[in-house]
């Protein structure tokens, strides 16, 4: 038994260790909230609001930073916030903001209009920084500046009309924020360290793919017209994690470890029938913007160079089944480039229609004649289509079936988020799947406009010149004028030629799902289905 | 003796070398070029930057300098502790280690105490046991737990004792309760791996004379499993306790994931995917660092249980070899 002495000396000193790690972080007195995430950008870590594209961090930053306007989520209008009041001159080109009185910063600063002329110079130079990479880029298409014209009044310049501007003034990329943040690298502002917003809440900490961290801000007095509670908030602290499976964190939530379960991908008709069940409740609401598409590679000698595959993809591809299938009889179809909750959104629902003997006719017209093996082959060349993913899905597997059903091979490659990256760039891909969030069709533009996409080696190869050429005149037409018929008008257009060009090929809308624990009141979403916690309080 | 020590200082370090190389010229064969991957996170195509841009990324992260200028670059800063900049969070490398390390050896340090413990026990009990059935039963139990799949343990482990029963929590890092399932989760393998390799030469070192003379003498059956049996039976199971070390150290990425617990294991999980090389590279040297300490004390305990071992003049390598069955490494 003499081994067994250190042994047990051993197991004591670790339980005394174990002891002291679970004391601290609990605030005493006040409410924490918990809310989980699915895990952080795997390959982009920042907080940074101009600069962050991920929709959870956006989330995080609408409660850290306030903007100049807000926006009803019910009718997207755009009302005021941290500007009282604002004007447009009749060319669309000057914007001048009435700041509100007595709003500060989180350190104590004057949010006046040289702080926020300061921002649209940090914003400018941001774009210049990262050769137009910057996720705030799309939104500030044409503004050369800003200046204050006395403390409360600043004007913003732009060099040509962008009809999407102001809904821009009310996102939390253009959030004002203590404008000493600008001096420091783009990289260095991802972490979050410089962030100072005159939210109702002031970012702790962030750390990467661990957690993020919102306290209270006292005095907090500038809610917008949108909320009920318009002063301090309801909860000390707000803890976000990052849990990599969906059914953990819905389990999290039935046991009580977590208050609000934000999943990415929309709840399975199971998991809502198990959080309804434990009494607690299930939030949604579409995410305006970009569909979950896909976007083909039209580059030479690729299968969908060819047009009449293209079209086959819409008669082949069932929405309907697809939205029922995979996330439930309730789940809302599909209806075009958009999601429904966009502003100007015009429903295509009769060309995405699911015809599948239409769409073995217009494969066969087009030269591609059915094989023994059941796919089609045009002068030798099987109809195999390489749709990379990144982990099996049910979804992911049935496109593949139902594509099948007319002939063609879609290919499924699994891969790591970096290798995604670089198949993307080489072009190795014949489909790939993306959306954005933002509650103007402009959104768009950061996944097609090759001058300001996200991946620009995505939007080059998403369709051929002459329509990249014509999708970026109609983004023009409806961005450069103060007419709103106009602007109906020109995205209206640009709807139709999207899916007439067999540019954009939806597969499903996207819905933000919450589940919210019984003990949490005043849930809300925002205009661009974020989490708003002005009202939140926890019993 | 001093030689001894002295050959095995020796032996750690060159396998930790190796461990590194071997590492950096994996990573620098995958095809992916590092720079683009970290433009495409940042949404930049290369192709939309000038060549002087290019350039001043390149150099920047030191891409480009030759294989073997990186290679010294990156070896000396790590003799140095500076394990560069990561990729995708533009912070030191070091900085995210020690962030994340603790929670690790705290699971890993748990790990190996409970499958010691666990792996003895059951080892104990299937040689000790007289009735047939039981002695069968517990001789196999060790294979199957090691055949089971963590990641299973860790789901399984959750819908029960997390989601039914509620008894701790499946996630964080937050107090003891959240170290339980983890432990369980990894000591189920490595307790495994451990009993197997006890039974067995518990099966030997029983068989052998002395233990006859020891039961002739009239000492109890526990007396001698206890006293003659254990520690001679013991001696491979020592050598087992470096892989098992290892073992759940390499357990920690799965478990880590499955149970959201921020350690070094979770930490190398994002690393790969989304192949951030110098955090891949310094997590697989300090797993290595780990993995050849523990050996490297395990080869220096060897002489103190076993004198023969360093006496054998011109053949330090005399350890016993233990036969690891059914271990998934």
């Amino acid at each position: 038994m003499r081994f067994m002495k250190p042994l047990a000396a051993t197991a004591a000193a670790l339980l005394a260790l174990t002891a002291c790690g679970s004391g601290g972080s609990t605030a005493a007195g006040g409410a924490t909230l918990k809310v989980s995430f699915w895990p952080d950008n795997p390959s982009f870590s920042c907080i940074d609001p101009f600069q962050v594209y991920w929709i959870e961090h956006r989330s995080i930053l609408r409660n850290v930073a306030d903007s100049l306007t807000d926006q009803d989520p019910q009718t997207g209008k755009i009302v005021p916030w941290l500007a009282q009041s604002w004007q447009i001159s009749p060319d669309g080109r000057t914007y001048t903001f009435k700041l509100r009185d007595g709003v500060t910063f989180s350190n104590g600063k004057k949010v006046d209009a040289q702080a926020v002329a300061d921002n649209a110079t940090g914003w400018i130079a941001t774009v210049k920084a990262t050769n137009g990479a910057a996720y705030g880029a799309s939104y500030i298409q044409g503004l050369t500046g800003a200046k204050a014209v006395d403390p409360q009044t600043v004007q913003f310049e732009l060099s040509k009309p962008n009809s999407s501007f102001l809904q821009a003034t009310s996102t939390t990329n253009l959030a004002i924020t203590d404008p000493a943040e600008f001096q420091l690298s783009p990289a260095e502002r991802c972490t979050g360290k410089a962030i100072i917003g005159s939210g109702l809440f002031v970012l702790d900490h962030y750390t990467p793919k661990v957690e993020t961290v919102l306290t209270k801000r006292a005095g907090y007095a500038w809610g917008s017209e949108l909320v009920a509670n318009k002063g301090e908030a309801k909860l000390d602290r707000v803890v976000f994690n990052y849990v990599a499976e969906d059914s953990v964190r819905t389990g999290n939530l039935i046991s009580g470890a977590t208050d609000i379960a934000w999943p990415r991908n929309p709840f399975t008709p199971q998991d809502v029938q198990l959080i309804e069940k434990s009494g607690d409740k299930v939030e949604k609401r579409a995410l305006p913007g970009p569909a979950y598409a896909l976007y083909a590679n039209t580059s030479a000698g690729k299968p969908l160079a060819d047009a009449s595959v293209r079209k086959a993809l819409y008669k082949a591809i069932d929405v309907k089944t697809y939205a029922s299938t995979i996330y439930g009889p309730d789940y809302p179809v599909v209806q075009g480039a958009f999601d429904s909750t966009t502003p100007y959104f015009k429903a295509q629902s009769a060309k995405l229609a699911y015809d599948p003997e239409g769409a073995k006719k217009l494969l066969q017209d087009a030269g591609w004649t059915e094989g023994a093996n059941g796919f089609r082959a045009k002068n030798g060349t099987e109809l195999k289509i390489e749709y990379p993913i990144t982990a099996a899905s049910p979804g992911a597997e049935l496109l593949q079936a139902q594509l099948k059903q007319v002939g063609i091979n879609l290919t499924l490659r699994t891969l790591t988020t970096a290798q995604q990256a670089t198949y993307t760039t080489e072009g190795s891909y014949d489909l790939a799947s993306t959306y954005f969030t933002r509650a103007d069709p402009g959104a768009l533009q950061f996944i097609l406009n090759p001058q300001v996409a996200n991946s620009k080696a995505l939007a080059q190869r998403s369709a051929t010149p002459e329509v990249i050429k014509g999708i970026q005149d109609l983004f023009a037409k409806a961005l450069g004028t103060t007419d709103q018929k106009q602007t109906k008008q020109a995205y209206a257009d640009l709807q139709d030629y999207l899916i007439d060009q067999g540019v954009v090929i939806p597969l499903f809308e996207r819905l933000q799902y919450a589940g919210v624990s019984a003990k949490v009141t005043g849930f809300a979403f925002t205009s661009e289905s974020f989490l708003r916690l002005n009202d939140v309080a926890k019993a | 003796m001093t030689r001894y020590v002295l050959g095995r200082i020796a032996q750690a370090v060159i396998v930790l070398w190796a461990a590194y190389t071997l590492t950096f010229a994996i990573l620098f064969l995958l095809p992916s070029d590092p720079m683009e991957l970290q433009l495409a996170a940042a949404g930049v195509q290369p192709d939309s930057l000038s060549a002087e841009q290019v350039a001043a990324i390149k150099h920047q992260f030191g891409l480009d300098q030759s294989i073997w200028a990186q290679y010294w670059h990156h070896l000396s800063g790590v003799v140095r502790g500076d394990f560069g900049t990561s990729l995708t969070q533009q912070v030191p490398v070091s900085d995210l280690l020690s962030q994340r390390i603790g929670q690790t050896l705290l699971l890993s340090v748990s790990a190996a105490v409970v499958s010691l413990v666990a792996g003895s026990a059951l080892a104990y009990l299937a040689t000790f046991a007289r009735w047939n059935p039981l002695r069968v039963l517990l001789t196999r139990l060790p294979a199957l737990g090691a055949s089971f799949p963590q990641f299973f343990v860790a789901l399984f482990a959750i819908q029960f004792f997390s989601f039914q029963l509620g008894w701790f929590p499946a996630t964080g890092t937050q107090g003891f309760a959240s170290l339980i399932m983890p432990v369980l989760t990894i000591s189920v393998l490595t307790s495994s791996v451990l009993a197997q390799v006890l039974i067995k030469s518990f099966d030997e070192t029983l068989s052998q004379a002395y233990i006859t003379t020891a039961r002739a003498k009239g000492l109890s059956r526990s007396a001698v499993h206890l006293r003659h049996a254990l520690r001679n039976a013991a001696l491979p199971a020592l050598t087992i306790l470096g892989v098992i070390v290892g073992l759940t150290v390499t357990s920690s990425i799965v478990t880590e994931t499955v149970f959201t617990r921020d350690g070094v294991g979770k930490l190398a999980q994002e690393a790969v995917l989304a192949q951030d090389v110098p955090v891949v590279l310094a997590v697989v040297t300090v797993a290595a660092t780990i993995f050849v300490l523990v050996n490297l004390v395990v080869d220096l305990l060897y002489p103190l249980l076993d004198p023969r071992i360093s006496h054998t003049r011109g053949r330090p390598s005399g350890r016993p070899v233990a036969v690891v069955e059914g271990a998934t490494l």
